[in-house]
């Protein structure tokens, strides 16, 4: 009997400082967040009022949906060029190494660099234009434009590399036997890509699709330097409402949206990458 | 694979490379070395004429060497908590079967998915009440929210491929607990907490949303130097320029250090992927 309390004991000891310091500087803190998003002075029962202030005032409804927006375009854009860029790193070429080593340098610049580099090629009078305007062409407004191209362009430049890097772990595990199978039926590379690198590595694109789109959602400094100054995303809101105006119960309604909306997404992220798990096991059994 | 193909796809790779990575930092360079005096204009596609003023007047301005040494004392200190914190943790993750495993992992998972933003926000009024609000205490605590999944992450996948059986090897041979720790265990495992650390060294050190909701003004990183110089009403883009390179040399070179540690699925674990 005492053994097995020992090691129970062991146990919570090795998992007390990681898990304890989580919940304490990060779970605790989120559910007060939740808790003061729905409680007033003057009622026991839980109050929606700040809800309802989110969904109602325009000014917030659309900057909700641009927020969605914001989540959703980077993480097309990021499907788009980092399944196909995933599927060229995985196959053999003359500097594989150093491209494997370049592509990832992104993944640890900061989103203000990012934004910055949008700034200097593509604001009015950035090169691109100077570019464009040699040829005679004008190029669009992308930057602090109403529908965001500029924001999305930057959270691309991060989120490609990160697509890539999930998308191309799942198609190195797939089988060099499956490729031969397919090039002796007579298939070409593009047949290839789109009936067995593509199905296989579904897993892997929706699992980092998900974490793109989630990132996008909460997004804060790249929205705030490329931005339009309407609609403003709900990230810069809670920070004008919390931190310039002390309106902390509306920013708390907000960040418990946004929570919620992230901890679904990584629910359903982990069903998703359990069934997956489990079809896999099931397939090698078999 | 035939050599043709191979070539098309490194040249397919160097023009995604000379897009992505190369015109942005060729530009940022050049933009850093403009003469104050001629500045660059449209329609100039090369800046009239150079020099290297904007260097010397960031390295002089009195606040960018104090942040830069911050920005390198807050990482030092935020790696030594965050892998502290993470080795035993990971450890009993890598190593110990218990029942709710899957629920503990979901959890430390979270903080790398939930916006920096909230995290920083949920965290405002307890640090106000407690002092640590605009405190390099506070900007620690909270960036430690964002290393620690990462490192435990990393650990818990580089812990998960050790080969126990060869500590039981070197106790059967009559090596001691301390002997098989110091022999085997650490050598083996030190890649990947060195990564841990690296990676977690570079991820405070460039981090931004959480260091500045929870530190500004007082607490001056070079990432919120940063975000002065480019969220202000006049844009001084030679000046921004210079920063981002006192930003990106440090993180590039300890992001290739780290790389050649650590697998590419153990690094994607870090960042998120299951």
């Amino acid at each position: 009997m005492t053994r097995p309390l020992r090691q129970r004991l062991v146990l919570l000891a090795l998992l007390a400082p990681g898990v304890g310091y989580l919940l304490v500087f990060f779970g605790v803190p989120l559910a007060r967040v939740v808790l003061a998003s729905v409680s007033s002075a003057d009622s026991w029962l839980p109050q929606f009022g700040h809800y309802a202030e989110v969904l109602t005032t325009p000014v917030y409804r659309e900057g909700l949906l641009f927020s969605l927006w914001l989540a959703l375009a980077p993480t097309l854009v990021a499907v788009v060029i980092g399944v196909p860029l995933a599927a060229l790193l995985v196959r053999s070429y003359p500097g594989k190494a150093f491209f494997g080593a370049l592509y990832k340098i992104p993944l640890v610049v900061p989103s203000i660099v990012a934004a910055f580099v949008v700034l200097i090629l593509l604001d009015r009078g950035g090169l691109a234009h100077r570019w464009a305007a040699l040829v005679g062409i004008s190029l669009p407004r992308v930057v602090r434009d109403p529908a965001g191209i500029g924001i999305i362009l930057a959270s691309a430049w991060k989120n490609v590399p990160f697509m890539a890097l999930i998308v191309a772990g799942s198609m190195a595990a797939i089988s060099e036997d499956l490729h031969r199978a397919a090039r002796t039926l007579g298939a070409g590379t593009l047949t290839i890509f789109v009936r067995i690198q593509l199905p296989l590595a579904l897993p892997g694109i929706t699992a980092a699709s998900l974490l793109v789109f989630i990132t996008g959602l909460g997004a804060f400094a790249i929205p705030n330097l490329l931005g339009p100054p309407y609609p403003l995303p709900l990230s810069v809101h809670m920070y004008d409402q919390g931190y310039r105006r002390g309106n902390w119960p509306l920013v708390y309604a907000m960040g418990t949206m946004l929570s919620v909306a992230a901890i679904a997404i990584l629910l359903a992220y982990h069903a998703l990458t359990r069934r997956t798990q489990h079809s896999l096991t099931a397939g090698r059994d078999a | 694979m035939n050599r043709r193909a191979g070539h098309i796809i490194a040249a397919l790779l160097s023009l995604y490379a000379l897009i992505a990575l190369v015109i942005p930092l060729v530009v940022a360079m050049l933009w850093s070395l403009v003469n104050p005096q001629d500045g660059w204009f449209a329609p100039d596609l090369v800046p009239p004429s150079y020099s290297t003023s904007f260097w010397s007047d960031v390295f002089a301005t009195p606040g960018i060497p104090a942040a830069l040494l911050r920005s390198v004392g807050i990482a030092i200190v935020v790696t030594a908590l965050t892998v502290t914190l993470a080795l035993p943790t990971a450890w009993a993750l890598a190593r110990i079967p218990f029942r709710a495993k899957r629920a503990v992992e979901v959890f430390i998972l979270a903080p790398l998915i939930v916006p920096g933003i909230i995290v920083a926000v949920s965290l405002t009024e307890v640090f106000i009440r407690l002092g640590l609000f605009g405190s390099l205490l506070g900007v620690i605590l909270v960036q430690t929210v964002g290393t620690l999944p990462l490192m435990i992450r990393i650990l818990t996948a580089s812990l998960e491929g050790f080969p126990v059986e060869l500590v039981w090897a070197a106790r059967t041979l009559g090596a001691s607990p301390g002997a098989a720790m110091r022999r085997i265990v650490i050598p083996m495992t030190a890649p990947g907490v060195v990564a841990g650390g690296l990676l977690s060294f570079i991820s405070s050190f460039e981090e931004f949303e959480k260091t500045f909701m929870i530190g500004a003004p007082a607490v001056e990183t070079i990432a919120t130097k940063l975000w002065s110089y480019l969220g202000g009403d006049i844009i001084i883009f030679p000046t921004a320029s210079v920063v981002t390179f006192i930003l990106l040399v440090p993180t590039v070179i300890i992001f290739a250090i780290a790389q050649a540690l650590v697998r590419d699925e153990d690094l994607a674990a870090g960042m998120g992927k299951v």
